[in-house]
């Protein structure tokens, strides 16, 4: 579908209007989009058909893309919210955001990357991977992906604030993937600070493929284990449980419910939504049932246009009444930050790590006629501390940042801070 | 059968409503003329025209077997419903990717359970709402449910000109029907409905009435609420068939967590 998405767009590109024309129309699009999609039918309490008279004419007069941009940033600019924004078509073809899905693929290595000191740094390594096998280790930095100087690239990212962490991170990972059954040739620093390079075989993304109506096929893991409390220096057993998404709902929400029957004698849990974008959002009240056993409780309020909807939470059973904590990253996002800011505000869950990445409203990217790229908000969600998670997102309790030597010794200190707090609890009981 | 009651149940477990937003928009209707008939007059016509009282005091029972389907978000999946006087229902729907989610009502308690949410027991004006839902399956209880019936204006719905009657139940907010005046059928309803979300604004559109053993009913119903539209197709509804007991019986997640209230 996407090919032929890009197959109809080429003859519309390139019978586009000139350039002003598509200025307007852009100017256009944005004014309307907020009219019509807002949740708030006056969007941010404005008059925005008065917006529209006074920012018509000066786009209208604008000499150049450039004032276009900051005049259409100004009016988005009044609403004072945010994920509203326009992104510079330059954007896209320096860091492909969206453009380009199908040359970058969906092959893996088995590596997950964040943004750590400025570099491009290993996180994880999936067993069994061709990274596992070629001994790619958690703390090793990417130098170079296929050419491509990532070390640079990471500490231009790092340095733009204009563009999310959640965003960096993908197009970090999406230049070292590539076609499934391909190979990607990556030269890393390993941990005494030597290249090494490696040529590592794509395969298909971990996980099992699942649908859910319109959305793409994705691939869902999810794992649950009790974590050997001696090899993390703790003193007791504690349930860890991790998944990529909130998709898979039959699955992730059995496997879920089966995690925390298995962990009625635990210290404690984890649950680890760093690096989940989140998926769908009900799976937050369903997931936080079984840690609270008071009904009438709720994560937080989404108000749409004409809706105010409760994100209420059922108690269920059997439940898990210990120290409950929750490890986010810069990309745990939407459904991640509701589940966790929810549990945070109702004082059920300590959250570590962190700040999640502050996207947790549905909102859209859109092109617009002049090729830049028009961000969008449809409503907004109160967390029930009564915080905006949107542009916010959720603070850690306790902040705990991974490091390249930490990784590189073998510790993930986000976990290790986690099991340290449950033990604390557990002797304090 | 009231379709749009039945679906109104749906909405107890519609986690959908929580991704997307609605905007319902009613418009003011004409002015009343001096011909206009009682809310009375057009409740007991849809009686009428859709089967008769005779007809409707004949049904004790009812199984509905169709399929619904949110085709903004490409979901789609079967529906089953029983429903047995005095006040005994059940219906479940199972969606693609989504699992079994259920509903019913015994004894007074109205429950739902699924997958995504758990169990849970109704209630306040969503257990009266699912009590006078459960009497409203048979239309002509209709003066038992709603103390208070007026006629408030005339609208078009789908280009047909209809009679819009507010209706007041005992418990709850008012609802809103909207009667065909060529025909007498209703085409539309709007409430206020009371769910765990919230206060939902629920609209919906009856479509395709055809005869179901002695009664008319729409086959199907589209809803829209809180940005989300999905339609109902009835496949088959028959009458007065022996309904096994078990087919009422709460499942074992609700009946756990009734246990656990009682203690």
């Amino acid at each position: 579908m996407h090919r032929l998405l890009v197959f109809l767009a080429i003859p519309l590109w390139a019978q586009a209007p000139p350039n002003h024309q598509r200025d307007l129309d852009s100017f256009e699009k944005v004014w309307t989009t907020i009219r019509d999609k807002h949740w708030e039918k006056s969007p941010g309490g404005l008059d925005w058909q008065a917006i529209h008279a006074e920012f018509r004419p000066k786009v209208e007069k604008a000499q150049n893309i450039d004032e276009v941009r900051g005049l259409l940033t100004e009016m988005l600019g009044r609403l004072h919210q945010t994920h509203f924004g326009i992104l510079p078509a330059t954007v896209y073809e320096e860091v492909g955001v969206l453009g380009d899905a199908d040359a970058i693929g969906e092959g893996s290595s088995g590596i997950d990357l964040r943004m750590l000191e400025g570099q491009a740094v290993v996180t994880r390594v999936d067993p069994g991977s061709s990274a596992e096998r070629a001994g790619v280790k958690p703390g090793w930095s990417v130098k170079l992906a296929n050419g491509v100087n990532l070390q640079a690239a990471a500490s231009e990212l790092e340095a733009d604030p204009s563009i999310p962490e959640i965003i960096s991170t993908r197009v970090l990972l999406g230049r070292i993937s590539g076609p499934v059954g391909g190979k990607t040739q990556i030269t890393f620093l390993d941990e005494a600070g030597a290249e090494a390079k490696r040529e590592l075989a794509l395969a298909a993304p971990r996980g099992r493929m699942a649908s859910f109506g319109n959305l793409p096929d994705t691939p869902v893991w999810f794992e649950s284990k009790l974590i050997d409390a001696a090899s993390a220096g703790s003193k007791g057993p504690a349930g860890y449980v991790r998944f990529n998404y909130f998709l898979d709902l039959q699955r992730v929400m059995e496997g879920f419910g089966g995690a925390v029957k298995a962990c009625q004698n635990c210290s404690g849990m984890i649950i680890d939504l760093r690096g989940n974008p989140g998926g769908i959002g009900a799976m937050a009240m369903g997931m936080a049932g079984y840690f609270l056993d008071q009904p009438g409780l709720r994560l937080g309020t989404m108000y749409l246009r004409d809706a105010q909807l409760n994100f209420a939470v059922n108690p269920r059973f059997p439940s898990f009444a210990g120290p409950l904590a929750i490890l986010l990253d810069a990309c745990s996002a939407s459904t991640s930050e509701i589940f966790a800011g929810g549990l945070q505000d109702l004082h059920r869950a300590r959250v570590f790590g962190s700040r999640s990445a502050a996207a947790a409203l549905p909102s859209v990217i859109d092109r617009l006629p002049n090729g830049d790229g028009f961000q969008y908000a449809v409503g907004n969600y109160i967390s029930e501390g009564g915080k905006p998670l949107e542009g916010v997102g959720v603070t850690p309790d306790s902040e705990v940042r991974l490091t390249r030597a930490g990784l590189l010794a073998g510790h993930d200190a986000v976990v290790e801070a986690a099991l340290g707090w449950i033990e604390t609890e557990k002797a304090a009981k | 059968m009231n379709r749009e009651k039945a679906l109104r149940r749906l909405l107890s477990g519609a986690f959908f409503a929580a991704l997307f937003a609605a905007c319902v928009f009613l418009p003011a209707g004409p002015a009343l003329s001096e011909d206009t008939p009682t809310a009375e007059a057009i409740l007991d016509r849809f009686v009428e025209v859709t089967g008769g009282k005779a007809a409707y005091q004949q049904r004790k029972s009812e199984v509905v077997h169709g399929t619904v389907e949110f085709s903004a978000m490409g979901l789609k999946g079967s529906m089953v419903e029983y429903f047995e006087e005095p006040g005994k229902f059940y219906m479940a729907m199972d969606l693609a990717g989504v699992g079994k989610i259920e509903s019913g009502l015994i004894d007074g308690v109205a429950w739902e359970n699924s997958v995504l949410q758990g169990a849970r027991v109704k209630t306040g004006e969503e257990q009266a709402q699912a009590l006078r839902e459960a009497a409203m399956n048979s239309f002509d209880h209709w003066r038992e449910v709603y103390p208070k019936a007026e006629v408030a204006g005339e609208e078009q719905v789908d280009g047909e000109l209809c009679y819009k009657v507010v209706l007041t139940p005992a418990e709850g907010k008012p609802e809103s029907m909207y009667f065909e005046k060529k025909s007498g059928l209703m085409r539309k309803t709007t409430v206020v409905a009371a769910s765990q979300l919230g206060d939902l604004v629920a609209e919906s559109i009856s479509k395709e009435y055809r005869r179901f053993g002695d009664i008319l009913a729409p086959a199907k119903v589209t809803e829209r609420v809180a940005g989300q539209e999905f339609t109902l197709t009835i496949d088959s509804m028959e009458a007065n068939q022996e309904i096994p007991a078990e087919k009422f019986a709460f499942p074992d997640e609700v009946k756990a967590l009734l246990a656990r209230q009682k203690k």
